[in-house]
């Protein structure tokens, strides 16, 4: 399936595509448009303004797309809180590796066109994912 | 001469009611630093994360009902352009000088605890996001923290902590 979002990835739209091709849609395949009306007619556009994965109720689009496709494993909730924070900094939770998250990020984009950064991102999130998957289970930070 | 600063406009229109969506818009435009320049104006200079930022906002206002437009300009004028820099500089530096007295008052009362250091670093931190032109209290503000911090107690080893 073909998935679109705007150029200049950061913390939510490379966390929102790790999610796509990780839990959602295996042959993911992303293309990057400046506006909104260049998002082509077979493709589903996140994290833009006026589409439907994206910022809702104080939401970032990481959470929305979970809810939207009823992704129920608590640790993407757990990197959700992660995201939201690294995106929105409106203290809504307690994440202390957003703002790492959100430099990392941000600096993978100076370097990288999309697509690549896209694809350094994800063991980032894999990690990332397997850190906080080993913390739910042992009820502590791993060592 | 024109102004050399781009700047991003948002000129947006909310309805009085309900007032929840209003509130939290304005909320998060003073979380960005915007430059208030009339009713349902606002400027910040332009910028890949302003925009962004400002962006979401304009599709915030139009799903409660509102109207928002993002346009991008120049001042025509110099000395306007100036004008605005000093207000948006001048009320900056007004929360930096909150963070020194702040650091101050808790250096006299010998309360420099590892809590209040931590809260006033991340109050610079909030504080520096939305600085788009550092006046010099900025680093005034970071000296003061910084040497409050060092005047914390040598850490103790974790597990030593009551």
């Amino acid at each position: 399936m073909k998935w679109a979002t705007r150029v200049g990835c950061h913390v939510d739209r490379a966390a929102c595509a790790w999610l796509i091709r990780r839990f959602v849609d295996p042959a993911a395949v992303f293309v990057f448009v400046g506006d909104p009306d260049e998002v082509p007619a077979d493709a589903t556009a996140f994290d833009m303004p006026g589409a439907e994965l994206s910022h809702h109720g104080g939401d970032c689009s990481f959470e929305t797309v979970l809810a939207r496709f009823e992704l129920d494993d608590p640790v993407l909730w757990d990197i959700a809180k992660i995201v939201h924070e690294a995106d929105l900094e409106d203290e809504r939770f307690d994440a202390p590796e957003a703002r790492g998250l959100d430099v990392l990020c941000r600096g993978l984009s100076m370097i990288l066109e999309d697509e690549t950064m896209l694809s350094a991102a994800r063991p980032l999130f894999d990690g990332l994912y397997e850190y906080r998957r080993r913390a739910l289970l042992a009820g502590r930070d791993p060592s | 001469m024109a102004g050399s600063i781009e700047w991003l406009l948002l000129a947006y229109r909310l309805p009085r009611e309900p007032s929840t969506p209003r509130i939290a818009v304005w909320r998060k435009l003073g979380s960005l630093g915007v430059l208030k320049i009339g009713d349902g104006l606002v400027a910040l200079p332009a910028g890949a994360r302003s925009q962004e930022q400002l962006e979401w906002i304009a599709d915030e206002i139009a799903d409660a009902g509102g109207e928002a437009t993002l346009w991008r300009s120049r001042l025509t004028s110099v000395r306007a352009e100036r004008a605005l820099v000093d207000r948006m500089a001048g009320s900056i530096a007004a929360e930096y000088r909150r963070v020194i007295a702040a650091a101050a008052d808790a250096r006299r009362s010998g309360r420099a605890m590892k809590s209040v250091v931590a809260r006033l670093r991340r109050d610079l931190r909030r504080i520096s996001q939305r600085d788009y032109f550092p006046p010099p209290e900025r680093e005034q503000a970071r000296l003061a923290v910084e040497s409050l911090a060092a005047e914390l107690p040598s850490p103790m080893p974790e597990q030593a902590r009551p």
